[in-house]
C-alpha cells in the first residue's frame, strides 16, 4: 500500500512531531509514503477568501504532481484533506472550470496537468477502511485506557464533499479507538468546533470552546483526547491553560495526534512519537 | 414498531423531558409522528408547519443534536442512522425558545436588518423599462435566492452558540451574497461592509451551516465569496482579513506557512507583541524556533506564477 503524502505546513512547523510519528507508525503498519515534491500549503481554509481561482489553481498543482506519481493521496489533517477534495469536486464535476485551470497551470510553466486521477483520502479512513492493517501488530498497551476521540469539523463536513461517513453521526474514530485496544468513551463536545481558524478574529469565544471541549472530555474520566487533524490538537494542546482560565475548569489532559494514539498501540515509546513536544499535561499520560 | 419520541417541553418558564411512543408506520415523517402525538396523545404539545413539502421552512427541529426539516425526514431513517428506538426532539439551538419547538424569529429578523437587505437598483433601471440582467448575471446569485428561512443553519453554529452579539447567523450571510453578487445593485459595497462590520471574519468555518441546509445553499460558501468581495471592492479587513492574506501571500513568498511571523502580519508587531509568553511556551518545547529560517519552495517561481496568473484570469 504506497500513498502520495501531503503533510501540510504545521507538521512541517509546530507540529513536527505529528510528521515524525507518522512516518514511523506508516512504516509500522505497512504503508508506504512518498512525500508530494515540492508541495504548497492547501490555503488552510482561508486562501478562498482572499482568492478564490488562485487557491484552487495552488491545489491543483499540488494534487497534479501525486498524480504524475502514480499514486493516490493521503493526508492527516482535516483541513488540507478539505480543502484537496473541495478543489478536486470542484474541477471533476466542471470541465470547463478544469479546462481554465490547466491553462494556468499550463501557463505559469508548471509541467503536469489536473487528470483528476488521484484519489484523496486521510490516515483516520484507511485505517477504518483496512482493519487489516493493524492485525496482528496491536499490542495489550492500551488495554483499559480510557480515550476520548474527537473529530473536528472538516474530516466530518460538508457531507458532499468528505463522505466516508455520515458527518451527522460519525463512528470511526470510536471503531479505531477500540481496535488499538483501547475503550472508547463518548463525551459532548465530540463533533464541537476548536475554533483553531478563527483564534485571532475571536479570541475570546475560541478560548472558551477550547476549554468546554478539554472539560467535557476529561469530566468523562479519559486519559486522554484522540483527534485526527493537527489543527484541532494544536488548539487544544497549545491553548489548553487559557481554555482551562475560560471556563474554569481543573481538567489536564493530554491531547495525542491520531498518529500518536495508533503508536502507543503498536508499542512505540512516547520519545518515539515525539510526546516530549506537548504543551499540555505530559505527565497525565500513562503510557510509553 | 414502535419509537420512543423524548421531546424537550417549555411551557410559561418551566422546562421538562417529556417521552412519547409513536407507531412508526412506514415514510412516516418526523412530523408526522409529532401530528400524531399532537392530535391522539397531547394536544398541549407545541410547535410550528405549514406546508409539510420542504418549502416554507416552518417546521425545522434539532433531532440528536441536528437540525431537520420535520416535514421532510423519515423516522424511520433516523432510528437507522442513530441505531436506536430513540430519538431526541428540541426546539431549534442559537434561538429563543417561545413554547416547547416554537422558536423566536424577532431576534433573527433584526439581525437580518443590518446587512440593508433591500436591493437598491441602478439609476439606469426605470419602472418603464425593468431591471433586466442577462442569464449569466443572475446565475451569479440564483443559488442564494432559495433560502426558506428554516433556521436549520443557525442551529449548530459554532460562532452563534459562544456569542451571537458580534456576529450574523449563516442565512443572513447566504441574504448578503444574494445583494452582493446581484449586477442590478447600485451599491453592493454598502451590504458587504454592513456584513464586514457585524462580524464576516468571525466565522469558524466549522461547516455546520452547510452541513444543515436541507436547500443545499451552502452558506460557508456564501461567506467565503463575501470575504472575497471585500478584497475585489478594496474594502480594509479587520484581524481576520488580514490573517487570511498573510496565509495567501504566503503561498507566494515561501509556499508554505510561516507559522512565526503569521501573527505579526496579521495583527501588527504590537499586539502580536503581547503573546509573547505564549511563544516562549511553544520554544520551551520545540514548536517554534525564531533562530531557524523558514524554508522556500524550489519552485517558489512557478507557484507564484500560478497565483498571479489566477488572479488575472479571475478579474
Amino acid at each position: 500500500m504506497k500513498y502520495a503524502f501531503f503533510p501540510g505546513c504545521v507538521l512541517k512547523g509546530a507540529a513536527a512531531e505529528a510528521y515524525t510519528s507518522m512516518f514511523k507508525v506508516c512504516e509500522k503498519l505497512g504503508i508506504e509514503l512518498e512525500e508530494i515534491p515540492n508541495w504548497t500549503c492547501c490555503g488552510a481554509s482561508h486562501a478562498q477568501g482572499v482568492n478564490d481561482l488562485a487557491a484552487l489553481a495552488v491545489n491543483a498543482r499540488n494534487i497534479s504532481i501525486a498524480e504524475h506519481m502514480g499514486l493516490p493521496i493521503m493526508t492527516v489533517c482535516n483541513t488540507c484533506t478539505l480543502q484537496l477534495r473541495t478543489a478536486k469536486q470542484r474541477l471533476d464535476q466542471d470541465p470547463k472550470l478544469k479546462e481554465k485551470v490547466n491553462g494556468i497551470l499550463a501557463e505559469a510553466g508548471h509541467p503536469y496537468k489536473y487528470q483528476g486521477t488521484s484519489e484523496i483520502t486521510h490516515f483516520l479512513w484507511i485505517l477504518d477502511k483496512h482493519p487489516e492493517l493493524l492485525q496482528g501488530k496491536v499490542t495489550k498497551a492500551l488495554a483499559g485506557v480510557k480515550i476520548a476521540g474527537y473529530y473536528g469539523c472538516h474530516i466530518l463536513r460538508p457531507q458532499e464533499v468528505m463522505n466516508h461517513e455520515d458527518g451527522k453521526h460519525p463512528t470511526s474514530l470510536e471503531r479505531l479507538i477500540k481496535r488499538l485496544g483501547a475503550e472508547s468513551v463518548d463525551f459532548a463536545a465530540k463533533r464541537k468546533c476548536c475554533g483553531f481558524h478563527a483564534q485571532l478574529a475571536a479570541e475570546h469565544d475560541v478560548l472558551t470552546v477550547t476549554g468546554e471541549i478539554v472539560d467535557s472530555a476529561g469530566k468523562s474520566g479519559v486519559a486522554a483526547l484522540v483527534t485526527p487533524c493537527p489543527l484541532c490538537q494544536m488548539q487544544l494542546d497549545m491553548y489548553e491553560p487559557e481554555g482551562r482560565e475560560a471556563v474554569h475548569s481543573h481538567v489536564q489532559l493530554p491531547i495525542l495526534h491520531l498518529q500518536q494514539l495508533v503508536g502507543f498501540a503498536l508499542g512505540m515509546t512516547k520519545a518515539e512519537i515525539g510526546f516530549d513536544r506537548h504543551v499540555s499535561a505530559q505527565d497525565k499520560w500513562p503510557i510509553g | 414498531m414502535d419509537a420512543t419520541l423524548r421531546i424537550q417541553r417549555f411551557v410559561e418558564g418551566k422546562s421538562w423531558v417529556q417521552e412519547y411512543t409513536v407507531a412508526v408506520t412506514v415514510g412516516m415523517t418526523i412530523l408526522e409522528a409529532l401530528t400524531t402525538i399532537k392530535e391522539k396523545q397531547d394536544p398541549t404539545l407545541s410547535f410550528t408547519c405549514s406546508c409539510r413539502s420542504s418549502i416554507c421552512g416552518a417546521c425545522a427541529v434539532r433531532v440528536n443534536g441536528n437540525a431537520e426539516l420535520a416535514c421532510e425526514i423519515l423516522v424511520e431513517n433516523l432510528l437507522k442512522r442513530y441505531d436506536t428506538n430513540t430519538l431526541f426532539i428540541e426546539p431549534l439551538g442559537n434561538f429563543r425558545v417561545i413554547r416547547d419547538l416554537i422558536v423566536d424569529w424577532d431576534p433573527k429578523y433584526a439581525k437580518l436588518k443590518k446587512i440593508k437587505p433591500v436591493l437598491q437598483p441602478k439609476a439606469e433601471f426605470s419602472a418603464e423599462t425593468g431591471c433586466k440582467q442577462s442569464p449569466e448575471d443572475f446565475n451569479k446569485y440564483k443559488k442564494y435566492a432559495g433560502c426558506i428561512l428554516c433556521g436549520s443553519c443557525v442551529s449548530e453554529c459554532n460562532k452563534n452558540t459562544l456569542n451571537q452579539d458580534d456576529f450574523l447567523d449563516p442565512f443572513v450571510f447566504v441574504k448578503a451574497e444574494k445583494l452582493v453578487a446581484d449586477s442590478r445593485s447600485r451599491s453592493p459595497e454598502e451590504h458587504l461592509q454592513a456584513v464586514q462590520d457585524a462580524g464576516l471574519w468571525r466565522c469558524f468555518n466549522c461547516q455546520e451551516c452547510t452541513a444543515k441546509c436541507p436547500k443545499g445553499l451552502d452558506p460557508a460558501g456564501a461567506i467565503e465569496k463575501l470575504k472575497e468581495a471585500t478584497f475585489r471592492m478594496g474594502l480594509s479587513q479587520d484581524v481576520g482579513g488580514k490573517h487570511a492574506k498573510a496565509i495567501y501571500d504566503d503561498i507566494s513568498e515561501s509556499g508554505m506557512l510561516d507559522e512565526s511571523k503569521l501573527n505579526i502580519k496579521s495583527e501588527g508587531f504590537f499586539m502580536a507583541g503581547l503573546r509573547l509568553p505564549m511563544a516562549l511556551r511553544l520554544m520551551n518545547t520545540g514548536k517554534m524556533n525564531p533562530l531557524e529560517s523558514h524554508p522556500v519552495n524550489p519552485e517558489i517561481a512557478t507557484i507564484r506564477k500560478v497565483v498571479q496568473t489566477a488572479e488575472k484570469e479571475a478579474k
